[in-house]
């Protein structure tokens, strides 16, 4: 069953991608972009290589698919949405998403992530932080490592 | 050379930790093969015809001489007692276990070292001028920027999942030894009349199954916005690369397809957002980089030349050695030296633990315990006095390392091809040894002049055939092995791409078709004509025809 990540733990998800039939009570709706609505309240499905609109950003979730792991649009995409766009909701990825990718997409800004089964779920909390720090800037840390800790000693 | 800070050692002490986890959950089976792979491929480890081939990154080329020995370490430890010198100026291993595989990086962590990115759909080694830093004639030394390109791109949280490898050169010399125009993006860097630092850059060339020369895609960029500039590119590439077909993935496909100026509107479009962002280089940033790259501290008073004369004149193999593989440094009294891996009936690149020992010794002794690999698959000791050359010379020579062949016909390019890569049509080391058994004369290849005759397995073109002068490509003919030659590629200043004579050959007529080639050369050649220039003055036809003449 798809388990969900956020805040560095599984969550129960009150948000469901529904194509055509109602989520059930106390279930928000995440609705692919011709189904979606600004004021609705809903949340916002995008696929990787959707151009970023500064009309998303209403949204209070935005997921983006992965049609597999290994393809970076979606990165992009989530870098985009982050930093240009300022997109302050929910970033979520959906799809293929890998236990072992989440320290790329959370440098990307997503913050949340629909993990296909529960037991990758708990792989990537064991994996959730690899390397104590990065060399270059991201979403999360706007100055390379060499600006924020004493580097070329 | 650069140094690891503690930030730098802490990052590739928990890449052994973290691939090492990847690899146990494999072996347990938790992780499946395929997405092992990907993981894998981002460390440097294939799986190859007959076993994993692991390659370790030499970053732009450069290793010291403790680095140097575990790599020996390595080779004889892990594998079968030798190591393979890539096109990508990094070192292969053709044996090792998976298993151990994290027991290497571990040894590899202890000396600086790791395999990240040497692999995959990522951006990968870094490479430039074999003669960086040293080469008299260089106008900026590229390896700070080369360093600073490394680090940005290790891990990148966006462009680690590309459509396609990323290769990237750098060059700050006036004759381009690191091949950037057949690069996704080659980067040269140069001075301008008020000193500051820039760089042209050029995007979308490379070999493969379709060979580009790179286009120039912006003239004189200040250094300060090097590495926003390359997010731009990176960014466009990655989001609108192509992924549906990986012979089309790369950026040359997308540059083509949006042509150059199209893609430059792109790239500047998105540069806009980028411009004075935090990754933008301050001169402070500049500095701490370029202290690690000062010169070492050379003899202020140059030994004569004459000593080296009268060596020259009595030791011919000596005095042809200084000719092909002794370069001018800029610092006077001091020579880099080629040490060629091309000696008969050894597959081009491939370098014995002892052999790398002895590297290892010489650069400490002979200079300041530096090493470099060339894209051509040959050590360099950068730092040599003039007085030590014909010491070096002969233990060189004992040690199969003295060819004095560089640059000349058996000084050739050529990838491990069907003996050890799975992709091959055909193999290239035996073809490779074949040929220099043919041209074995010194005197015959001394007389040709400077040749670069490179040779590939299949399409891939690891082996860089495109831009041989003499091109050799595998190719499958029915389930047999045959080979295509091309003629005019090039890869330095003024690269070009080399045309297909016709008709393939077997393995077996290759030799004689190159010796007819040859001498198609000879004959039409002006006095003191190299070959690449008079193939650009006569054309194919002459080639053509005697190749194809039907023998009586
Ligand atoms: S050119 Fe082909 S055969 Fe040679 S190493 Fe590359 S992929 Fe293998």
């Amino acid at each position: 069953m798809p388990t969900l990540i956020k805040h560095d733990k599984i969550m129960e998800d009150d948000w469901a991608i529904v194509e055509v039939e109602a989520p059930a009570d106390g279930i928000r709706r995440i609705v692919p972009l011709e189904a979606w609505l600004p004021e609705s309240g809903d949340g916002l499905l995008l696929q990787g290589e959707c151009e970023p609109d500064a009309r998303y950003c209403v949204a209070p979730l935005i997921a983006i698919n992965f049609l597999v792991f290994s393809d970076g649009r979606g990165l992009s995409l989530a870098v985009l949405l982050r930093s240009r766009f300022d997109f302050t909701g929910e970033l979520r990825a959906v799809g293929d998403v890998h236990p072992d990718l989440l320290y790329y997409l959370n440098r990307c800004g997503f913050d949340s992530y629909l993990m296909p089964d529960e037991r990758s779920a708990q792989t990537a909390l064991s994996t959730l932080a690899p390397y104590t720090d990065y060399y270059q800037a991201s979403v999360l840390e706007p100055n390379p490592a060499h600006r924020r800790t004493r580097r070329f000693a | 050379m650069y140094r690891y800070d503690s930030f730098d050692q802490k990052f590739v002490d928990e890449r052994v930790v973290h691939y090492r986890a990847q690899t146990e959950r494999y072996l347990a089976g938790e992780l499946p093969e395929d997405e092992f792979l990907q993981l894998r491929l981002r460390n440097g480890l294939y799986i190859q015809r007959l076993a994993p081939m692991l390659r370790v990154a030499v970053p732009y080329g450069i290793l010291d001489s403790r680095q140097l020995r575990t790599l020996a370490h390595i080779a004889r430890h892990y594998d079968r007692g030798y190591g393979h010198l890539s096109t990508r100026q990094n070192v292969q291993f053709n044996w090792p276990e998976l298993a151990e595989v994290p027991d290497i990086l571990q040894d590899l962590a202890e000396v600086q070292m790791h395999a990240i990115q040497t692999s995959g759909s990522c951006i990968r080694n870094i490479t430039t001028d074999q003669f960086a830093g040293v080469s008299e004639d260089e106008s900026v030394d590229p390896r700070p920027y080369c360093e600073l390109i490394r680090q940005w791109s290790t891990s990148h949280p966006e462009f680690d999942w590309l459509p396609r490898k990323f290769k990237i050169a750098v060059t700050g010399a006036s004759v381009d030894r690191a091949a950037v125009d057949v690069h996704d993006i080659g980067l040269v860097v140069f001075r301008t009349d008020s000193d500051e630092i820039q760089f042209d850059v050029k995007v979308g060339g490379g070999l493969g199954r379709t060979p580009v020369i790179g286009q120039m895609i912006r003239r004189g960029l200040p250094v300060r916005h090097l590495l926003t500039y390359l997010e731009a590119i990176l960014r466009v590439y990655n989001r609108y690369g192509r992924r549906d077909n990986k012979y089309k993935a790369r950026i040359k496909i997308l540059v083509r397809a949006m042509t150059a100026d199209g893609f430059r509107d792109k790239v500047d479009a998105e540069w806009a957002h980028l411009e004075g962002s935090p990754s933008t280089l301050t001169d402070e940033d500049l500095a701490r980089m370029q202290a690690h790259f000062q010169p070492y501290p050379y003899d202020s008073q140059p030994a004569s030349i004459d000593t080296l004369g009268s060596q020259r004149l009595e030791e011919c193999a000596f005095d042809a050695w200084v000719r092909h593989n002794v370069a001018p440094h800029k610092q006077p009294g001091y020579a880099i030296v080629t040490l060629s891996t091309k000696l008969t009936g050894v597959p081009p690149g491939d370098v014995s633990d002892v052999q790398m020992d002895l590297v290892a010794d010489w650069a400490d002794r002979y200079g300041f315990g530096e090493i470099r690999i060339s894209h051509e698959q040959n050590f360099v000791l950068p730092d040599v006095r003039f007085e030590q050359l014909f010491e070096l010379w002969q233990q060189a020579t004992s040690a199969q390392l003295g060819a004095n062949n560089v640059g000349l016909l058996s000084d050739m390019i050529c990838c491990p091809g069907g003996d050890y890569c799975s992709l091959a049509n055909a193999k290239s080391i035996p073809l490779a040894e074949a040929i220099q058994r043919k041209f074995d004369s010194y005197d015959y290849q001394h007389d040709l002049g400077p040749l670069d005759l490179n040779i590939s397995g299949c399409m891939n073109a690891c082996g860089h055939h495109h831009v041989g002068h003499i091109g050799i490509l595998g190719v499958d003919k029915k389930g047999a092995e045959f080979y295509q030659v091309s003629l005019g590629g090039h890869a330095g200043n003024g690269a070009s791409l080399g045309q297909i004579i016709g008709p393939s050959f077997s393995r077996k007529d290759v030799p004689d078709t190159i010796e007819t080639i040859l001498q198609v050369y000879l004959d039409l050649r002006h006095e003191d004509e190299p070959f690449l220039l008079c193939f650009r003055r006569v054309g194919m036809d002459p080639f053509k025809e005697r190749v194809y003449a039907n023998p009586d």
